[in-house]
């Protein structure tokens, strides 16, 4: 349904501006500097030409028809531009501005007549209040952010709906530097007209998006939110963070259960019966929405660890059997015949009990041995394999060793640590789509999200 | 009294303890065996000791005001316990019932959010339930498997594979916290929280000692 907002044929921006301090111009500058290459149309009455583009007075004298309007004007000349948008049967129109009803009174009466200009008709309002849009796959920049201020991810498989626009494109700013793609970014603002549930069914269809990340600060029709995500997530895995875990519930409680019954308790019964990650900051968001989105799912418990740093291991090791201060899971215990083919294949002085060390001294050639021992391992459920490259006999080319055994049958989550190499490494892997963490805490982390899914999904499925 | 009528017609108007147990014994919940009096009787079916509670729905927090007293042994003791209190509580009405010992307190309960509707919690009881906070929360209904997932996520997960000489059974749970489900779906136009604590389980018994509703007007 929302097709045409995400692949528009043509993009007006009232308030369109070549004044570098307006936002009219970030945007503008955004849209053509992405590669867009439908029709955009700058509206401002008082220019003829902006960025080399012909600029229209009005909306009216634009000459085709529009997909999507995206207004970038003060809030109090808002809601007349929108009754515009409405006469001439604009689809989609993107508020950037704010002052509504985040702001007090004055604002809220200014939100209550755009809601009033496009009762009844076909026009639909994304925001007030939000940063705007990024689409890849169909390069739509709308961020009001000046170009040079911020990175942009590359087309990808996540869906990343944010209630806040600056967490969003700093999230995004951050994803960047390592290549992890987006299939699209929404700030959803206000959200007066279009919320989460509609952008939610829409990405649950969406062929690029492999998972859906949600930031949320509020959530209205919980019971109806609940239901969706439940549904949806069974298909294309969600992952939720919610801010304002410790406000109190808003209703006076008499009894222990009411008492005890504040809104982030229920919501976390809620997630966990709906098999929903639960995400508590940005880098957990999009790491358990990469590793869902690019990994497969398994639900039992024991984990084999290789690595080539023998700390890594250990700590690793603790982390996954650990209930406190770790996710719970188990180390599984190899097989005299699994034990016997690493020992064949590591060196001497290596360990072939699980974590799996080839120290310092290993190589692609044992690496690539000793994931295909595991591989036929009936006692490893899953795998959790560092790439460390700074050793003589590693390279880079561990990520095709990697990539080699990542439709073997068994799931496979990768470890980085380091700088420059580490960097270079984990945007290879997310080239070749392989869920790739750059700490031994957030890879073990990721791990327990993709089980969580996978053991829901077999519990229910 | 409302016996021998529905859910509904229980529930309906002032709601005591003795009747919303009434409602829950019907619905197939195991309830201590009680009986309402103004007076001790010459002889009461209830085997000693006994426990002895002020019932009236104006006192909502009962054992912290003195209405509770547990582990009464004999009929004089009954009868100088019920003097007592009649001093404490004019106008009030009194409940005796057996007396349940043993086995692990757990409190389950239901209560209504404005944005998701009814909820079922469960944890472990005693006075330090709101302390320790060790307690799971589900959207109502809930699946067999949500009942499941709520005692293993609780410290209750310790006790269906017992614990110290306490054990409870896990199929007995599963089943408890379904139709405390069931009851509170089918109850749902009445009820915005509902408290039962403590509730006793040992072994495969698990019984209601306590239920306090508050009905979505306000009342009790």
């Amino acid at each position: 349904m929302l097709d045409q907002f995400f692949s528009p044929r043509s993009i007006a921006i009232v308030g369109a501006s070549s004044n570098p301090e307006k936002i009219g111009y970030a945007i503008l500058k955004n849209l053509t500097s992405s590669g867009y290459s439908g029709s955009i149309y700058p509206v401002n009455p008082g220019s003829s030409e902006i960025m080399g583009l012909k600029t229209y007075t009005s909306m009216a004298q634009i000459p085709g028809p529009v997909d999507l309007t995206v207004i970038a004007l003060p809030a109090s000349k808002t809601p007349d531009e929108v009754r515009e948008c409405v006469r001439l049967k604009v689809p989609y129109v993107i508020i950037i501005p704010g002052g509504f009803s985040e702001t007090g009174e004055e604002g809220r009466i200014l939100e209550s007549r755009i809601s009033r200009a496009i009762a009844g008709s076909g026009t639909r309002i994304i925001g007030p209040n939000t940063v705007g849009v990024y689409f890849p796959h169909t390069r739509v920049n709308t961020a009001l952010t000046p170009p040079d201020r911020i990175s942009f991810p590359p087309p990808g498989n996540i869906a990343f709906i944010s209630q806040s626009g600056a967490l969003g494109l700093l999230t995004m700013d951050s994803i960047s530097e390592y290549g992890i793609g987006v299939s699209a970014f929404v700030n959803l603002g206000n959200k007066l007209d279009v919320n989460e549930l509609e952008m939610i069914n829409h990405f649950s269809a969406d062929p690029n998006t492999g998972s859906i990340a949600l930031y949320l600060e509020s959530i209205e029709s919980g019971r109806q939110f609940f239901d969706l995500i439940r549904e949806v997530n069974r298909r294309k895995p969600i992952v939720v963070l919610k801010s304002g875990r410790s406000e109190a519930s808003a209703r006076a409680a008499s009894l222990h259960t009411g008492a005890m019954a504040s809104d982030d308790r229920v919501l976390n019964g809620a997630l966990c019966q709906a098999g929903v990650a639960r995400a508590f900051d940005e880098t957990e968001l999009l790491d358990y929405a990469r590793v869902l989105a690019y990994a497969m799912p398994f639900s039992g418990n024991r984990i084999a660890v290789v690595t080539t740093a023998g700390g890594v291991g250990v700590i690793s090791a603790d982390l996954i059997s650990s209930k406190i201060n770790g996710i719970g899971l188990q180390m599984a215990s190899l097989s005299a015949g699994t034990k016997q083919k690493i020992r064949e294949s590591i060196v001497a002085f290596g360990t072939a009990e699980n974590p799996i060390d080839l120290t310092a001294d290993g190589s692609l050639e044992s690496y690539d041995r000793v994931l295909s021992a595991l591989e036929t391992e009936p006692e490893v459920d899953a795998i959790l394999a560092y790439a460390l490259p700074q050793t003589p006999k590693m390279s880079m080319e561990i990520v095709d060793v990697v990539g080699k055994h990542i439709n073997s049958g068994k799931p496979i989550v990768v470890g980085v640590i380091g700088s420059k190499l580490g960097k270079e490494l984990l945007i290879e892997f997310e080239r070749k789509k392989i869920a790739a963490f750059p700490s031994i805490h957030r890879s073990v982390k990721a791990l327990k999200a993709l089980h969580d899914y996978g053991k829901f999904m077999k519990e229910r499925g | 009294m409302k016996a021998g009528k529905s859910l509904g017609e229980i529930l309906h108007g002032e709601v005591t303890e003795f009747d919303l147990k009434m409602a829950l014994r019907e619905y197939g919940f195991r309830v201590p065996r009680g009986l309402l009096i103004d007076a001790v009787p010459a002889s009461i079916p209830i085997n000693f000791p006994v426990v002895l509670k002020v019932s009236d729905p104006r006192i909502l927090h009962k054992s912290e005001l003195g209405g509770v007293s547990i582990g009464i042994g004999s009929h004089e003791a009954l009868d100088a316990e019920l003097s007592r209190m009649r001093k404490a509580f004019p106008g009030s009405h009194f409940l005796i019932e057996e007396m349940v010992t043993g086995g692990v307190e757990m409190i389950v309960g239901v209560s209504r959010n404005r944005d998701f509707g009814l909820s079922i919690m469960v944890g472990l009881g005693g006075i330090f339930t709101e302390l320790y906070g060790d307690a799971a929360f589900r959207l109502l209904p809930i699946e067999r498997q949500d009942a499941i997932d709520m005692i293993e996520g609780t410290t209750l997960g310790k006790f269906v594979e017992g614990f110290r000489g306490k054990f409870i059974d896990r199929e007995s749970l599963v089943k408890f916290l379904l139709k405390v489900s069931g009851f509170a779906e089918e109850c749902r136009d009445i009820i915005d929280q509902m408290d039962m604590n403590p509730v006793m389980a040992s072994g495969k018994e698990i019984t209601i000692l306590d239920a306090k509703l508050i009905k979505i007007n306000g009342t009790t």
